[in-house]
């Protein structure tokens, strides 16, 4: 039992982490329509600008981890502005390939960094002993990142449901034309969901370098675990992406904890979210929560 | 149709058959069965080295391997971030059959051949299967679909003992009518191989598309409401698209696993995936020539960023390896670039220059 718990709590962490990478994807694509397939790189920026910010100038962890928030807005931004905003109108799948680009030009970039090829882990700032309750644990990292997710998430979802930006971004993902027609710009309203994305990205990056080091590739897999993530939860609901990171989370730990030993299976945690994937594009493609608009073939 | 066969101006169609001619003109098949007889002279002739041959027949499989792509991405028009996992299909079915029968088995080394064709029929199940969500979604879920088969596949490579962890699976030396082929003359031999199949596999792609099954694949990409509304099938066309795309990846793959006598997973990753969807849109989506340029210039360039990497190597000393770096950064810059500025591909171009020589001296 204690076994059992133990898995919930880190499939909840590590969930909830899923979550907020899936909500900035969720973003772009409720707004434009746009797989960002770049997302991981995001990621991964935002943590090693956090890494930078904190070890190599020196500034206090939460304001860095802020800091890099705000730049990696302004980057997801100017990227929209110089790759993509001159693609609106053309077919999706060539902006879906220009993700597909955007991302190798993101990893050429950081394996020019130091931080492509080595490892590296964040000055421990929070007391090292885990808490403990009765035998199940969780670190002191594991807990700051699940509150600032929770934090993040709500402020999201109130900027979403209550703030003339947050209904104009809706607007938009609900009909371009009518709003276009109402006085709100589209292409701004496409930058802020790339920068929107790049924020909550650089978060979700710094809270995922702080709990399991800084690798490149590791941090570079959580863009593509995005995937089963959002298909779960469908691809343009806020909510289901965050419902769904935290199912994921937890069928990968329970895979890990159970399946993993048993019957010579190892390293299934990395192959289930994607079977999973495939099964509900076959039976239920527009997820848990997603708008029933997908057209039949 | 004008009087001259050997020269046309202007466009004499008279009946649809004749559009539907692969060379307009006679001197069209004159230059075409040259350049094809170049193809096959030339390495008689110019001794090149192991290194230069190997990227030879490098280009040459990947243009077997980037029609299958053309024909799912460019002609279907349904993204595949999944392409390297169908030509690795083809290479494991031959790595299996290997590991199995035993790697210089008179199967494996004698009655290569079938191997590759039966490497070709496995990708093209593969590609089928894989395909399978297309009776039912359109192109955004499909691009996710593909990319999960990728991620499984590598799963599977990575975690099975049968498939020896992804580390290399050899394969025997192959014997032609004058015995074993030795390694001084693998890549020659392997060149011929490589160079057959790909006017075998391009001719018949050409007269596929002209068929009415290729004309069907436009027009599901095109529209596919009126595409079913006229009697086609989507769904089936978009799963056919897959295992004829399967098929030519495995066909790929068979090749590659013979040519590199050994199979890795490092050839068949995410990464290999992108280089490839890279190759078919710099060459032309929805172009047949496409897929020959696409691959060409890429692997040309990469041989250059290869160079230029060992070179700011020297210069730099510096503890990171630039070529990983320098690598992805041009494949997406040429991608990004492509896509923006010129999204026909150097398809385009080869069409600009051509009709610039049909109707010289005159300017249109």
């Amino acid at each position: 039992m204690t076994y059992f718990l133990q898995l919930v709590v880190s499939g909840v962490v590590v969930g909830s982490i899923y979550a907020l990478s899936a909500l900035g994807f969720v973003l772009i694509y409720k707004s434009s329509r746009v797989l960002n397939i770049a997302h991981g790189q995001i990621i991964a920026a935002g943590a090693f600008i956090t890494y930078a910010l904190t070890v190599f100038l020196g500034i206090p962890i939460f304001i860095s981890f802020l800091c890099s928030m705000v730049i990696t807005f302004f980057l997801a931004m100017s990227v929209e502005r110089v790759f993509l905003r001159r693609l609106i109108g053309e077919p999706i799948i060539s902006v879906i390939m220009v993700t597909i680009g955007l991302m190798s030009i993101l990893d050429g970039l950081i394996y020019l960094s130091p931080f492509g090829s080595n490892n590296y882990s964040f000055p421990a700032f929070l007391p090292e002993t885990p808490l403990n309750f009765a035998g199940v644990s969780i670190s002191w990292t594991q807990l700051v990142g699940v509150l600032i997710t929770a934090v993040l998430i709500s402020a999201f979802s109130w900027f979403f449901n209550r703030s003339t930006v947050g209904i104009s971004m809706r607007a938009v993902s609900d009909d371009q034309f009518a709003s276009m027609s109402i006085g709100i710009s589209v292409p701004r309203v496409f930058g802020l969901a790339w920068a929107m994305a790049g924020l909550s990205a650089a978060a979700a990056g710094g809270i995922i370098g702080n709990i399991t080091g800084l690798n490149f590739e590791t941090l570079h897999a959580y863009g593509i675990i995005v995937f089963p993530v959002v298909i779960l939860g469908g691809l343009d609901s806020v909510g289901g992406a965050v419902v769904a990171g935290i199912i994921m989370g937890l069928i990968q730990q329970f895979a890990a904890g159970y399946l993993d030993g048993n019957w010579g299976l190892s390293g299934t945690a990395n192959v289930l979210p994607y079977i999973i994937l495939l099964i509900i594009l076959l039976f239920k493609p527009h997820g848990l929560f997603g708008t029933h608009e997908i057209e039949r073939v | 149709m004008s009087a001259n066969r050997w020269l046309a101006t202007g466009n004499f169609f008279a009946t649809y058959k004749e559009e539907q001619r692969i060379f307009l003109t006679h001197l069209d098949r004159a230059v075409f069965v040259l350049f094809i007889a170049v193809l096959f002279t030339w390495p008689i002739f110019f001794e090149l080295s192991n290194k230069y041959m190997l990227v030879i027949n490098n280009i040459l499989i990947a243009m077997v391997a980037i029609i299958g792509l053309n024909l799912v991405t460019g002609f279907a028009g349904l993204i595949s971030i999944g392409h390297a996992a169908f030509v690795g299909v083809g290479a494991y079915t031959l790595a299996s059959i290997c590991q199995v029968i035993g790697y210089d088995h008179v199967a494996v080394t004698h009655a290569w051949p079938a191997m590759i064709l039966l490497c070709g029929i496995v990708g093209a199940a593969f590609g089928a299967f894989a395909g399978l969500p297309a009776l039912r979604l359109k192109h955004l879920y499909l691009a996710i679909a593909t990319l999960s088969f990728q991620m499984i596949f590598e799963w599977v490579i990575h975690h099975t003992s049968f498939f020896n962890q992804g580390q290399t699976i050899f394969v025997g030396r192959v014997y032609w009518f004058t015995g074993q082929v030795g390694r001084s003359e693998h890549y020659f031999f392997w060149y011929y191989v490589c160079l057959v199949t790909l006017v075998l596999l391009g001719l018949s792609v050409r007269n596929l598309l002209r068929s009415r099954y290729g004309r069907c694949l436009v027009a599901v990409r095109d529209n596919d409401r009126a595409a079913d509304a006229m009697g086609m099938s989507p769904g089936f066309t978009k799963v056919y698209a897959f295992g004829l795309a399967g098929f030519l990846a495995g066909i790929a793959g068979g090749l590659h696993a013979y040519m590199y006598r050994g199979v890795g997973i490092e050839s068949f990753t995410l990464h290999q995936s992108i280089q490839y969807l890279a190759m078919a849109i710099v060459g032309g989506l929805g172009t047949l020539n496409g897929s020959f340029w696409g691959p060409a210039a890429i692997k040309l360039l990469d041989l250059q960023v290869e160079n230029l990497a060992e070179l700011a190597g020297k210069v730099l000393t510096s503890h990171l390896s630039l070529a990983t770096a320098l690598r992805p950064l041009t494949f997406g810059l040429v991608i990004v670039l492509f896509l923006m500025f010129e999204p026909r591909g150097i398809a385009n171009w080869w069409r600009i220059v051509k009709s610039y020589f049909k109707l010289w001296p005159f300017r249109y």
